[in-house]
């Protein structure tokens, strides 16, 4: 029943919680604290991953978190997806914890890679999260039409994912994961991988995407100019030891096109995140 | 011998007009043509079997002209083809292909059974292992030890216990099965990417789902892989545990063709029937493969 719910319910089940431990009115997931420590595999000192981040990511915000590798950004997105645990402080949404939240199928995920299963069609993958949850057949069927017609893959349903280029593999993804409709899609640098005319492509898309969505997008990167493009605030991340060293407010109107890459506010913004970084 | 080198130059030539009308310079041309040829998987399939026959023809000569015993242990090839057509009844009742082919019908019908069997249990194994560590621990490395034994040292054992041939067989090509089957699939639930595995996770799927859904359709290409090791080998076994006791079967055949109790022409056609049922094994474990993947059909 939790993937029927319309994510027009959204601000509804979050007045719910209002009651929450965090008390906190206007904040989606709350990071209080959160440090990281990887034991060493020789025995020796632990490695810092993350220190003592702290964070509020409002309902319906595109926020990213840009770094350089080894700052604890795949880290801090993989600690609100309950793939990794904190090892002191911590993470809360909407008053749940992202185990309850996890176990609700609430998260989307699109990784790295496509991870897409290659013995299913395009339709059956986007399909697959869906019979997990138990759907209805017509509803999936109906849902997997309206996702692959979002991202534009509507004629490539009956591919498999081998005969797909990279840029479309990655929007299978994409529409898989928004086919639970999940209230909150984590993208862990999506689109690192393709070149550079595909990711422009995929950037409009996915403004366009979030835009009729209105999801919590929690956007992993290490190209700033992408950052800069796609989000409502710029969480900037240094490294050794991963911490918070900056947020920046992205104040550019909204829809945003490519051409706004051009402007003298867009290459402003884009220079006072690089300048945040510390110690780099 | 003449025919082979007639069909050989039949092929240069086709080759040559297909390169002809491609090329455009002159120069580089016989290169070209040579290094084509030289290259092309076909020619070097010929090239083998010229040079087998040709062994093969050789010794035969030389066998025929030191012989002993009543048949050349070793005939022409033409002599076996055409003892494949000869009306002759070798036993009373049955020409040597009728003979050939009907015991060829009881072997391959036990090591199917054998096979079927052996791939369940193969299967089932490798969940289990997969499931819980414990008996990957203590069943994994033991596994290996049955199949270290000898086929014809395990027979007797595998008969004293069973008190029936026929089932002892089964057993036999059962166990020759498992074992590959047993190991491949399990290779194949190691081998699923972590992203997947985390990509399930997320969606909090269940464990019966993560089989369902994931790991058994991730590990098709490795079980595949098990059965064409153990289709033919489940064949082989079969035969050569036939060979132990009467009941029928190719291996019993070609035993008694062998002592001469029938014409060595029995031999020689069960080796090759033999040689053909395995291939055909392996070919059908590939049709299947297709049937269960179909995804795997449009990359090749």
């Amino acid at each position: 029943m939790v993937g029927m719910k319309n994510t027009n319910d959204m601000d509804n089940s979050y007045l719910n919680n209002d009651m929450s431990a965090t008390g906190e009115i206007g904040s989606e997931i709350t990071i209080e604290n959160l440090s990281i420590q990887f034991p060493d595999k020789d025995g020796g000192a632990p490695v810092v991953a993350l220190q003592n981040v702290n964070l509020e990511i409002k309902p319906g915000e595109f926020i990213t978190l840009v770094g350089p590798s080894g700052c604890g950004k795949t880290t801090l997105l993989r600690t609100i997806a309950d793939l990794q645990q904190p090892t002191t402080g911590s993470v809360n949404i909407r008053g749940k914890s992202p185990r309850e939240i996890r176990k609700e199928k609430k998260f989307g995920i699109v990784f790295q890679n496509p991870v897409l299963y290659d013995w299913r069609t395009v339709r059956r993958n986007v399909c697959m999260p869906m019979e997990l949850m138990g759907i209805p057949k017509k509803e999936r069927t109906a849902r997997v039409t309206k996702m692959l017609e979002l991202v534009g893959l509507y004629d490539f349903g009956t591919k498999y994912p081998h005969e797909l280029s990279g840029g479309m593999q990655q929007r299978v993804g994409i529409a898989r994961a928004l086919a639970i409709r999940p209230e909150i899609l984590l993208m862990d640098e999506p689109f690192s991988a393709l070149d550079e005319f595909t990711k422009e492509k995929l950037h409009v898309d996915l403004l366009r995407i979030w835009s009729k969505t209105k999801k919590t997008i929690i956007f992993v990167t290490h190209n700033i100019s992408e950052a800069v493009l796609l989000s409502d605030r710029v969480v900037v991340l240094s490294p050794h030891p991963g911490r918070v060293s900056a947020i920046v407010d992205i104040d550019l109107e909204r829809p945003r096109g490519l051409e706004i890459k051009d402007t003298d506010k867009f290459n402003a913004l884009v220079s006072k995140v690089r300048n945040s970084f510390e110690g780099v | 011998m003449k025919g082979y080198k007639g069909f050989v130059l039949a092929r240069c030539n086709v080759g040559a007009k297909q390169e002809k009308s491609r090329s455009l310079g002159k120069g580089g041309y016989e290169m070209n043509q040579i290094k084509k040829i030289v290259q092309s998987k076909q020619m070097v399939t010929f090239a083998w079997i010229i040079g087998l026959v040709a062994v093969w023809e050789i010794i035969a000569s030389y066998v025929e002209k030191t012989k002993r015993t009543p048949d050349n242990v070793l005939p022409h090839l033409y002599q076996i083809v055409e003892s494949v057509f000869s009306p002759d009844l070798v036993n009373g009742s049955q020409t040597a292909i009728q003979i050939v082919l009907s015991n060829a019908g009881i072997t391959l019908f036990r090591a199917a059974i054998g096979f079927v069997i052996g791939t369940a249990i193969g299967f089932l194994l490798a969940l289990l292992m997969n499931m819980f560590t414990a008996a990957e621990k203590i069943a994994f490395p033991y596994l290996m030890i049955i199949q270290m034994i000898p086929i014809l040292g395990m027979a007797p054992i595998v008969l004293a216990i069973t008190k029936d041939i026929d089932t002892s067989r089964i057993v036999i090509a059962a166990i020759l099965t498992f074992y590959p089957v047993a190991t491949n699939t399990l290779a194949g639930f190691k081998s699923v990417e972590k992203e997947k595995h985390e990509l399930m996770y997320s969606l909090a799927a269940r464990k019966r789902d993560i089989y369902k859904k994931l790991l058994i359709p991730s590990c098709m290409p490795y079980f595949f892989t098990g059965l064409k090791i153990s289709a033919p080998m489940a064949i082989t076994a079969s035969i050569l545990v036939d060979t132990l006791q009467g009941g029928g079967g190719l291996g019993c055949m070609l035993s008694q063709s062998l002592k001469h109790a029938m014409t060595i022409y029995v031999f020689w056609q069960i080796v090759f029937v033999g040689a053909i049922i395995g291939i055909l094994s392996y070919a059908l474990m590939t049709l299947l493969e297709r049937l269960v993947s179909p995804n795997k059909k449009a990359k090749r």
